[in-house]
């Protein structure tokens, strides 16, 4: 479904991602690991159109999206949620997901119809889903931090992607909330039938849930394949304990 | 003005250097501009009333100097300090406690002291028209293309590069220019390396306002000192700056070339409506490049 | 639909109020002499002009600083069918608006490819330019002395025939205002300024909405143009000029930009200082700048913000903390590395 090929891209003398290449077939549940500063967030924003790559091939159901914009990437069927909460802070929870509905139903330059009676059972459904429909009401900027981290995914879930891209989910959550959000999202993966492709830093949940894991060193893939696989890599075992220490 | 008449080459070159002499006070206001807009992410709306300011201190200045040659020098000193005095007073008493605040809060603000300070001008200087002598070494005119050119013009020529050079030397070869720098791009690391942001800010402000400052006691001699001059700079500043890139010297620089001589062109061949040259010429240049001739340095 | 939006309007705990005002605005013109009644439809026409602005900035997030200009195009575009041209009286009327939306086209199609800040600064030198040019070009604009004895048809030129259509005109406006606001578009608006970034990531193209908000805004400015010219029979630059821009940007700091009302309340406040305050000193622009600075700092949220926050109970209120993670948000920008 998704075919990232040695793709580049650097900041002024930084070179953040440096060939790279990711597959994701349909219905996989893909994860992306590697320490700190290995590019995960500068590759999730090169494949939904954040940023441009400098060279390589991005390819998702056989079309070129490199270079698009983000708008346009989305509308191909790529959502995504963002590792910092980016959610509409003065909005309500309802309105949050409510806008990612209507801009998927391309309602967004409707100026005629009042939005309250749109897209209404969709964004309800969303929110049960993921649990959040009793703060529907709740303006998102007031909600706890797990709780927005939540809205984040409800939102990307919004556009009814084909291919989710959650990066760090649970980043600042409490071991509690996000054993509860591996939870949801494997839930998602198999009763909607998304595919998913997310980093995560708490190798545990990584290795319990993906099907797929590729690892990125320094901007480099080191390897894509299945947990067992990666776990018995060398190269794998030296970015995590001896690339640490030098890096 | 005919246009046959007008279009001899001598006229041409000297409406060029009459073009890239006020394009150097153009220069010396947009750098101060462009110098806040990079370190406080604030395009300053009283750069222009400020710059208003020193044009007024330095009348005032060489005044009571009673227009002795002394004066002009005098004023071209004290008249920036004067500013930069008015704007680290506006900073430390009311500026500085809204950095922590939306970004629109702060652009308002300037846009409430620019009010302000325009009509104070108004209660100290009255709405006449003032003018400042220059000194006898900088009056009269030298022959140049076979036309003549100002001495003050030729002055303003020399002015312009030193506070380039100076201005670049300041910013990457000086601890406080590298830490203003520093502090545009993040300010939390520059707080948690020890240093106070707050005064960096103060100290990025006051400078780039005494370059307005400057620029007005420059400017003053050329022109009839009055009430809503700081209208007309800041709106040129403001483009300059766009077409320039943010926080950019050079381009500061480039854009205030560009400005200045097609505005001096513009009066040259349509004196009523002089102004559209070089507004025609920014939109071109947004058109190629929307972000501006040189890249920001911040 | 306007049946639906009357009842609407009648179920919601605003519904008296308004009915209340509605009421006092049809009986004033009965009750009190000419000059009030001149002065309210100042306040109408004005309140129309902070409106749109607010569409813009309040629901937008767009730092549109010179509104003003397209107010005056507005104005000047209906003047000068009217003065310079045979055409019929509507045409001047309608050509108002239209001068206005695509002088805001042209304008914000520059601006929305830039950030914030340069967005503020190119509005700002590009609306003086539509000033500078309307000051000199004598010829044809009447230069600073503007155009007067403005026309109007027979039916308007009596002072209260002029309120009560300023007041049929601007109701009209607000109603449609309210319907873009709570539509689709007007939920997609305010969600772009809450975070652009977020928008483009699910599918909205921010800079066309962008773009739609100001030529809507500017249209509905070039609406409050005509009702300048039908309410004074004159136009002048300074209609253009940026003070003017200011003045409406603080009606909707000061009625409270993120409340539907608040900038016609803004528009009330200031309109009415001006009159009774402006005449009596040449320093109004300093008055201005100080109300300014002291809204800035004590009541950033506008009088209408403040009483909703008074009147609302705490759980529908945002709370400090949400309003540091707008900050926060506000300034954040995609860091690129992982």
């Amino acid at each position: 479904m998704l075919q990232v090929e040695a793709v580049h891209k650097s900041f002024g003398d930084f070179t953040a991602v440096y060939g790279a290449n990711l597959t994701v077939g349909k219905g996989d549940l893909v994860a992306v690991i590697g320490p700190n500063g290995a590019g995960k967030t500068t590759l999730f924003n090169l494949i939904t159109g954040q940023l441009k790559p400098d060279k390589g091939r991005i390819v998702f159901k056989g079309e070129e999206i490199n270079g698009l914009p983000p708008y346009e990437i989305c509308r191909r069927g790529i959502g995504r949620s963002f590792q910092i909460v980016n959610i509409f802070p003065r909005l309500t929870v309802f309105e949050n997901v409510q806008v990612a509905v209507l801009s998927q139903q391309r309602q967004s330059s409707n100026i005629f119809s009042p939005a309250r009676n749109l897209a209404v059972a969709e964004t309800n459904d969303i929110l049960e889903s993921v649990g959040l429909l009793d703060k529907a009401g709740n303006i998102a900027g007031s909600l706890s931090h797990g709780d927005q981290k939540i809205l984040e995914i409800a939102i990307a879930l919004g556009n009814k992607p084909e291919l989710l891209i959650l990066d760090e989910p649970t980043a600042g959550m409490s071991p509690e909330e996000t054993a509860a959000t591996m939870r949801l999202i494997k839930q998602l993966a198999s009763t909607q039938g998304l595919t998913i492709l997310f980093c995560e830093h708490d190798m545990d949940v990584v290795f319990d849930i993906a099907q797929s894991i590729m690892v990125m060193h320094h901007g480099q893939t080191l390897i894509q394949g299945k947990p067992e696989e990666v776990r018995r890599n060398k190269e794998v075992q030296e970015a995590y304990l001896g690339g640490e220490v030098d890096a | 003005m005919e246009l046959g008449q007008s279009l001899s080459l001598a006229a041409l070159g000297s409406q060029l250097l009459v073009g890239l002499s006020r394009a150097m006070i153009l220069f010396i206001v947009c750098a101060g501009l462009s110098f806040v807009l990079g370190v406080l992410r604030v395009p300053n709306i009283a750069h222009g009333a400020l710059y208003m300011i020193g044009a007024f201190s330095a009348y005032s200045i060489s005044t009571l100097c009673g227009d002795s040659p002394a004066g002009f020098w005098l004023a071209l000193l004290l008249a920036p300090l004067v500013v930069a005095l008015v704007s680290f007073i506006a900073e430390r008493a009311l500026f500085c406690h809204l950095y922590q605040r939306e970004h629109l809060m702060l652009l308002l603000f300037t846009f409430a002291l620019s009010l302000i300070l325009g009509d104070l001008v108004k209660i100290v200087w009255g709405a006449e028209y003032r003018s400042v002598l220059a000194p006898p070494i900088l009056r009269g005119s030298v022959p140049i293309f076979g036309s003549a050119f100002p001495r003050y013009s030729l002055f303003l020529l020399l002015i312009g590069p030193v506070v380039a050079v100076g201005l670049w030397l300041f910013v990457n070869k000086t601890r406080m220019g590298k830490i203003s720098r520093a502090a545009a791009v993040d300010r939390e690391m520059v707080g948690a390396l020890g240093i106070n942001v707050s005064w960096v800010f103060a100290a990025a402000f006051v400078i780039g306002c005494y370059l307005a400052g400057l620029g007005g006691a420059l400017v003053a001699p050329t022109i009839s000192i009055t009430l809503g001059m700081d209208h007309h700079i800041i709106i040129e500043a403001f483009l300059i700056v766009t077409i320039g890139g943010l926080g950019n010297i050079w381009g500061a620089l480039v854009g205030s070339i560009l400005f200045g001589v097609t505005h001096s062109l513009g009066v040259l061949f349509w004196p009523q409506f002089a102004i559209v040259f070089p507004y025609a010429t920014v939109v071109i240049v947004l058109l190629l490049r929307p972000t501006g001739l040189l890249k920001s340095v911040w | 639909m306007l049946k639906k939006f009357v009842g609407s309007l009648l179920a919601t705990r605003y519904s008296l109020p308004t009915l209340g005002i509605i009421i006092v605005l049809l009986i004033w013109p009965l009750l009190v002499p000419r000059f009030y009644i001149y002065i309210l439809s100042l306040i109408f026409v004005t309140a129309l002009l902070a409106m749109s602005l607010n569409l813009t900035v309040g629901y937008g997030g767009l730092f549109q600083f010179h509104h003003g200009a397209f107010y005056g195009v507005g104005a000047y575009a209906a003047a000068l069918v009217l003065t310079r041209t045979s055409l019929p009286v509507w045409v001047g009327y309608i050509a108002g608006p239209i001068a206005a939306a695509v002088a805001g086209l042209l304008i914000g199609w520059f601006c929305v490819r830039l950030s914030q800040l340069y967005f503020a600064m190119l509005q700002i030198s590009l609306g003086s330019l539509i000033w500078a040019i309307v000051f000199r070009w004598y010829d044809f604009t009447g230069g600073d002395d503007g155009l007067y004895g403005i026309p109007r048809p027979s039916i308007l030129s009596s002072t209260n025939n002029t309120y009560y259509f300023i007041l049929l005109v601007l109701v009209a406006c607000l109603v449609a205002l309210y319907i873009i606001v709570k539509s689709p578009f007007g939920a997609t608006l305010q969600a772009i300024r809450d975070n652009p970034q977020r928008c483009e990531a699910i599918g909205v193209n921010v800079r066309r909405h962008q773009l739609m908000a100001i030529v809507i805004a500017t249209f509905f400015a070039g609406i409050a143009g005509v009702l300048f010219v039908i309410l004074e029979r004159s136009v002048f630059p300074d209609l253009l000029f940026w003070t003017l821009s200011l003045e409406i940007f603080i009606m909707c700091l000061l009625g409270g930009w993120f409340t539907f009302a608040g900038p016609m309340l803004g528009a009330a406040i200031i309109v009415t200082l001006r009159t009774f305050v402006g005449r009596h000193t040449e320093y109004w622009t300093l008055i201005l700048g100080v109300i300014l600075i002291l809204l800035i700092f004590f009541l950033p949220e506008g009088v209408m913000g403040y009483l909703l926050r008074i009147g609302e109970s705490a759980n529908q209120r945002i709370g400090e903390a949400a309003n540091q993670r707008i900050g926060e948000s506000a300034n954040r920008r995609i860091s690129g590395r992982s």
